[in-house]
């Protein structure tokens, strides 16, 4: 029923005036990928989206849908499906309305609206709502009833910006599990964008990490959560995120302050000042860097300890069988490290 | 919280107190004018008041003077009034629909000098422009009689309704400044070009604007009188008004049956215009 695209971007560079929004993004979605676009707000995710949709026309760069240029294509010759953050559904029309109409613009036949408004409904189960007003609805259902919008004309991208943004907490977990079922169900390539990295761990195949227009990395969520290949990556990905402490790394030994550890072989022929990350998780408290217990967290089965090392703020997660008083000193012993080039901030 | 009860209590008060007496005087004047048409002689105090219906029926049979045998034909009077309001509302909203739109959300060459010559041209009231307008009737005037009736009725629609474009697309230019991009884009998603997103995405959700916008410019062209006068070769019921209240064959209960017959529009106007104006979209849009 859905053709699968892949969507391949090249050098896309978008400037509004003076500001330059996105800068030289290239990037590969393949057919039937879930891709997300994670990032902080005023990063440029969103533009890059309504770049693909064919909203904005980038200054620089062609946009390919398989092997076709689409740079040039309105919108509606795109045949993409865009779910917004605010789900812009038209207050005027009942929900059968909403769903038609691109189907209406189409000029296809009455017979075969119908039967697609029933299979697409069914699909997201709000076939009983058909008569309603957008504004008699809960957020989950406007939520469904604008994919189902978007899924109706059969697109060959789905597009989503935010989708979840609205919802509140529990329900918005509840409807990642299921918008990644459906996607997969359906096979359709999709783009995902987010500021929620956790949403995005959770629902993307692979994600692409930009930041002031510029993309800092493409790849699987282990990839990008293990091993983050620009400082900021790490910090912006895992709650809590990596930490990062300032170094000296000379022939295999890592120093930091006052302390040494151990580098691993990797990372033995680097030489000069350094930035080390590591993960909470990574962390085993005995020997290694000194610190002294900032603050305890109890989480229930585990704990966040904040260490303050040199004047820096570290978090840990332990065990939550162990205590920790304010003051104590410990010595940390990171499992995994990464280590950043102290000037340009990406991965060494 | 007694104290802080007492003040609003009192001060609400107040409020609606000079509301009252500023408003006694139209008030008085208004009920004293429909009062008249129901009545054998102008009421100025309750015992000139004597009920009658003879002015209506002699206002609608067009028998101007009691006495006289001087007739108009009032229907045909009302009639021009609604051509010229109409055609001022038709194309005040037309114009104010589609410019507005597209000041709100075109990017084109020139847009900010536009709006701000929009702001300019409404300051300037009728009356200073009335000589040029002229000059430009006179010229463009075709030599037909009937055509030249015709033609007036155009010439004064246009005029009049220029008048009140200016305001009129600033107002729908704040209407359609509120919807959210996301509508329109996502009406191009969906396939429609941008003449349909304005008119079955846009235009629905801009209704309170378009129906107050009509409203304003209705009344506006319903209640001229210097551009109907000055061009219009028929009458309508203010250039009516007008030329009856100084004539010597006047009877003055008479002219406040059509006086009464001139305000109606305005005060169903009025009735209307407050429930849509106040009512906006409830709860339509989210995010």
């Amino acid at each position: 029923m859905i053709a699968v695209v892949r969507i391949r971007l090249e050098n896309i560079t978008k400037e509004f005036g003076d500001f330059k929004a996105l800068d030289g993004i290239d990037l590969e979605i393949e057919e039937g990928e879930f891709m997300a676009l994670l990032g902080p707000s005023g990063s440029g995710k969103s533009t890059l989206l309504y770049i693909i949709a064919g909203i904005y026309k980038p200054t620089k760069g062609r946009i390919y849908f398989d092997d076709g240029d689409v740079t040039d294509l309105p919108p509606k010759d795109r045949n993409v499906g865009l779910v917004f953050q605010n789900w812009a559904l038209y207050p005027h029309m009942s929900v059968f309305e909403n769903i038609t109409f691109p189907l209406e613009l189409r000029k296809v036949a009455k017979g075969e609206i119908r039967r697609k408004v029933a299979e697409v409904t069914e699909m997201l189960k709000i076939e009983n709502l058909l008569d309603r007003y957008p504004w008699q609805l809960s957020g989950g259902q406007q939520q469904r009833v604008a994919i189902a919008r978007a899924l109706v004309k059969e697109p060959d991208v789905l597009l989503l910006d935010e989708p979840l943004s609205n919802l509140d907490a529990l329900l918005r977990i509840e409807v990642r599990a299921e918008l990644k079922r459906l996607q997969k169900k359906l096979g359709i390539t999709a783009v995902y964008v987010t500021h929620d990295q956790a949403e995005a761990l959770a629902m993307a195949d692979r994600i692409a990490v930009i930041k002031d227009g510029r993309l800092l990395q493409v790849g699987t969520p282990e990839e990008i959560y293990e091993r983050p290949r620009h400082k900021f990556v790490g910090g912006f990905i895992g709650n809590p995120p990596m930490n990062f402490l300032n170094g000296f790394a000379d022939r295999g030994i890592l120093r930091i302050g006052k302390s040494t550890i151990p580098l691993p072989k990797e990372y033995e022929s680097v030489r000069g000042e350094v930035i080390v990350g590591f993960r909470p998780h990574d962390v085993e408290i005995g020997e290694g860097i000194e610190g002294e217990v900032y603050s305890v967290e109890h989480l229930g089965r585990e704990q966040i300890v904040t260490v303050s090392v040199e004047g820096e703020m570290v978090k840990v997660i332990v065990p939550g069988d162990r205590r920790f008083e304010f003051g104590d000193k410990v010595r940390l012993k990171p499992k995994k490290i990464v280590l950043f080039d102290k000037k340009t901030e990406t991965a060494i | 919280m007694r104290d802080i009860e007492t003040k609003s209590r009192k001060s609400e008060l107040l409020i609606i107190l000079t509301i009252v007496i500023a408003s006694v005087p139209m008030i008085l004047a208004f009920s004293l004018l429909v009062l008249s048409s129901f009545s054998e002689e102008m009421v100025t105090n309750l015992k000139s008041f004597r009920p009658t219906l003879e002015n209506w029926i002699n206002l609608f049979q067009g028998k101007m003077a009691i006495t006289g045998s001087i007739r108009v034909n009032i229907f045909e009077i009302t009639l021009n009034t609604l051509i010229v309001a109409l055609g001022v509302a038709g194309l005040v909203t037309i114009v104010s629909t589609l410019a507005g739109y597209a000041l709100s959300r075109m990017d084109f060459r020139g847009r900010k000098h536009v709006m701000i010559a929009l702001l300019v041209l409404h300051a300037f009231p009728g009356v200073a422009l009335i000589v040029g307008v002229y000059l430009l009737y006179k010229l463009t005037l075709p030599q037909d009689p009937d055509l030249m009736r015709f033609y007036s009725f155009f010439y004064v629609i246009l005029a009049r309704g220029a008048l009140e474009i200016p305001m009129s697309v600033w107002l729908m230019k704040g209407f359609f400044d509120a919807i959210p991009w996301e509508f329109e884009w996502s009406g191009i998603i969906d396939g429609a070009s941008r003449i349909t997103v304005w008119r079955k995405i846009m235009l629905p959700l801009v209704k309170p604007g378009i129906l107050a916008v009509a409203l304003f410019a209705f009344i506006a062209g319903w209640q001229d009188i210097i551009y109907v006068r000055t061009f219009l070769i028929d009458q309508t019921l203010a250039t009516f008004i007008e030329s009856n209240i100084e004539s010597e064959f006047s009877h003055m209960p008479l002219i406040a049956a059509a006086g009464t017959l001139y305000l109606l529009p305005t005060i169903v106007f009025f009735l209307i215009a407050q429930r849509i104006l106040l009512q906006g979209y409830s709860g339509g849009l989210k995010g």
